[in-house]
């Protein structure tokens, strides 16, 4: 296989800030169970052969590095090469649609500058998705492209995706925004360490844009090629994907294709038992991650880490992060429950599947 | 190297003969546990969580699943630049080879491993054992009493005495007296098989024991009553927590069992001192629109697709539409397909359960039922 570097960017915001990434950068929102967003790029990258990666940190980098810093995890831990924490600009860009931010780029140069792979594997982290990097590396590095974008057509409207406008298997041109059946761009893309410098270079003085908004009036003379993904590729830039994106996942299906057991997803290991179901219980259609303690009843729901379901409480439709309690005979019903939060016993908390209920990280009830 | 305090040699080279197919290709230390658990986790977070950062791995029956599983000891924190894992199988020198003849020649072989490490003490453990402890407590024991030899024991009933190496004390909990699986145990007082050494006693105790052409080289039958016999101080150390031997086919089921319900004795759930372990990184498990679980262990990775109750699934098992495992224990990667009906039984890793099939029975006289690892068995049609 032909080699590469990665850089994950994490330095952006979310499309329509709640309290969920008020505490936390998009890229490590806790999703599917036990997951943070930025899993599963990072995890394609390491199971495509790719050794040396950068991520771009945000201005409110704590949750994302502890997550990732235990870099065994990941096989990252190594001697040449490995993960680098890159920095972010101060307060980065506080746009969600500028995910190649130039001047976050520039500021790093030196991991291409040291790079001894041809090629880069430049993407986000914020498209739920279990893609074999090494096709689209080949298939680059067998074209004449300069840059070749990770795309799939997109199943929903979505304004945070960036929009290719293909003509006779070229790209020639993007916008922000896709309706649905467009052809999205998935936030990924390979070119020669050279040509990212190159284009680094000729777009100094615009180094506030993002790399794709400044390449636009230039698509016409560029050599850019669509990779069609034909994989799930689920973004997550609102709360309102988040909740449904989740909630694709409860199938039988979906989970194995994106938890593909010959590219296993890696996240941060944590010594937790598994998860014990009590007298009683009773559960449906549902994600349980370990160390969850239930005893209610469970529907259509994903449980992150350490979740306590007491006698008589009814969870369903909803997403409960780590370490909450749902107290005895609480019902929960077309809610997010942010982590930390102990929901007393009898408590009534109901949103509709149109208008979502977020409860904030540790309310206080 | 510096000086160690305490380091550890933690005996994994049994075979557990009495756990029949489990332990046909992997030693039992090795042995899954408790859905996402092996069985020498306890051990290792033991130590880790005792501050034990020094610890020999003796190993001999089939070691390479548990060689591969404990790696670097990176798992349990064991990866210290000045200590962490040493797996210990037995070599060959110039004279020769052969394998470890008992607990004690096993660690006589390794004294070269204990001088690199020049500790003050050493504690010496069995890879096999379900239980919880602070080894801390017992060493700052041994300290106190200026003790050559501690043994750590818990009460156990008398009909179980038999089983054990019981101990008698005096009044100021010196033992006075051991005998190992004695038919008629004098006290209820059970070893567990956890020693702390004073290490020079352990070296030359050792020594003495490897040039005594009678002795059949084991702790519990050598080692201690040649101490005993030397008026030494060998002191009792009470341990009043949850520990378990699990030998047999019998309490390795019953054993996963009691891990089940609301705030069990044997509570993994209770916080402060987590069981650390080398299992892979998994996603949540899966309940299915038919799924139904109940009184159960489900670890990550697993489908539930039919019914589940009562019964350990270990991680990536997978129970199908119509299936239905009650009191049993799925072992890593375990399939029961469609329709097929699993009571009261372990089932091995990577084993399958086609359609239609029928293992075990609810009949409670009847022994559990096993089926080893990588077992295929085809439904009757």
């Amino acid at each position: 296989m032909e080699r590469a570097i990665g850089i994950i960017t994490t330095n952006y915001s979310s499309v329509n800030p709640s309290e969920l990434t008020a505490s936390r950068p998009a890229a490590s929102v806790p999703v599917i169970g036990r997951f943070r967003m930025v899993d599963f790029m990072l995890s394609s990258m390491v199971n495509s052969g790719i050794r040396t990666v950068g991520m771009i940190l945000p201005y409110k980098y704590r949750s994302l590095v502890d997550h990732i810093s235990r870099l065994k995890d990941w096989s990252l831990d190594r001697k040449q090469g490995g993960l680098f924490f890159l920095p972010g600009t101060a307060f980065g860009s506080t746009r969600s649609d500028a995910r190649f931010l130039i001047r976050d780029l520039l500021d790093n140069e030196v991991i291409l500058e040291k790079a001894h792979e041809p090629y880069v594997v430049l993407a986000a982290a914020n498209i739920i998705m279990n893609i074999d990097l090494g096709q689209v590396i080949e298939a680059h590095a067998a074209s004449d492209a300069e840059v070749t974008m990770v795309c799939s057509e997109a199943k929903e409207a979505d304004e945070a995706l960036l929009n290719l406008k293909l003509d006779d298997g070229r790209v020639r041109g993007v916008s922000f925004g896709v309706e649905e059946k467009d052809v999205a761009f998935l936030d990924c893309c390979v070119m020669s360490v050279n040509s990212l410098r190159g284009f680094l270079a000729a777009y100094k003085a615009e180094d506030y844009l993002d790399l794709f908004e400044a390449m636009a009036a230039d698509m016409g003379r560029l050599d850019v090629r669509p990779y069609f993904f034909d994989g799930e590729a689920l973004p997550v830039f609102s709360l309102q994907a988040y909740y449904r994106n989740n909630m694709k996942l409860l199938d039988e299906g979906m989970l194995q294709e994106i938890f593909n057991n010959d590219r296993p997803i890696q996240t941060k290991a944590q010594d937790i038992p598994p998860a014990k179901y009590e007298a009683g219980s009773k559960v449906k259609r549902s994600i349980v991650s370990g160390g969850c303690q239930i005893a209610g009843t469970v529907e259509d729901s994903l449980l992150s880490r350490l979740v306590i379901v007491e006698p008589g409480a009814v969870v369903r439709r909803s997403i409960i992060l780590q370490s909450c309690v749902i107290g005895a005979g609480a019902h929960i019903e077309d809610a997010i429950i942010d982590k930390d939060n102990v929901i007393p016993a009898g408590t009534e908390m109901k949103g509709t599947p149109e208008a979502i209920f977020l409860y904030g990280k540790g309310s206080a009830f | 190297m510096g000086k160690k305090e305490c380091i550890a040699m933690l005996l994994a080279g049994g075979q557990g003969s009495r756990l029949g197919a489990l332990t046909r290709s992997i030693a039992k230390p090795g042995v899954s546990f408790g859905g996402k658990f092996r069985i020498i986790d306890f051990s290792l977070s033991n130590c880790a969580n005792s501050e034990i950062d020094t610890v020999g791995v003796l190993t001999q029956y089939r070691p390479y699943q548990l060689h591969n599983y404990i790696g670097s000891g990176a798992a349990w924190n064991l990866d210290a630049r000045n200590g962490g894992v040493s797996i210990l199988p037995p070599y060959a020198t110039e004279s020769g080879g052969s394998w470890y003849a008992g607990t004690a020649d096993a660690i006589y072989r390794n004294l070269d491993y204990i001088a690199a490490h020049n500790p003050e003490y050493v504690l010496i453990l069995s890879g096999d054992h379900l239980y919880r402890m602070d080894y801390r407590k017992m060493l700052e024991d041994h300290i106190a009493h200026d003790a050559d030899l501690t043994v750590s024991y818990l009460t156990v009933p008398w009909e179980d005495a038999h089983r054990f190496g019981i101990l008698l004390t005096d009044e100021n909990g010196y033992i006075t007296e051991f005998a190992e699986k004695s038919p008629n145990p004098r006290s209820n007082q059970a070893s567990m098989g956890v020693y702390i050494f004073s290490a020079h006693v352990l070296i030359e105790a050792l020594v003495a024991d490897a040039a005594n052409a009678e002795s059949e080289h084991d702790f519990g039958k050598d080692i201690i009553p040649m101490l005993l016999a030397d008026g030494r101080r060998l002191l009792a150390h009470h341990f009043d927590g949850f520990w378990k031997d699990v030998g047999t086919i019998a309490s390795f089921h019953e054993t996963n069992m009691q891990l089940l319900g609301h705030e069990p004795e044997f509570d993994l759930y209770k916080p402060g001192w987590p069981i650390m372990s080398n299992s892979p990184t998994r996603p949540p498990h899966y309940v299915g629109p038919k799924g139904q679980v109940e009184d159960a262990i489900v670890a990550n990775g697993s489908m539930v697709l039919g019914k589940v109750s009562h019964s350990v699934l270990s991680t990536d098992a997978y129970v199908a539409e119509d299936a239905e495992v009650i009191d049993s224990v799925l072992l890593p990667r375990a399939r029961v397909e469609a329709g097929a009906r699993v009571v009261r039984a372990i089932i091995g890793e990577d084993s399958v359960i086609k359609e239609g099939a029928v293992v075990g029975t609810g009949d409670a006289t009847k022994d559990i039922a096993v089926v080893g690892n990588m077992v295929v068995i085809e439904g009757s049609r």
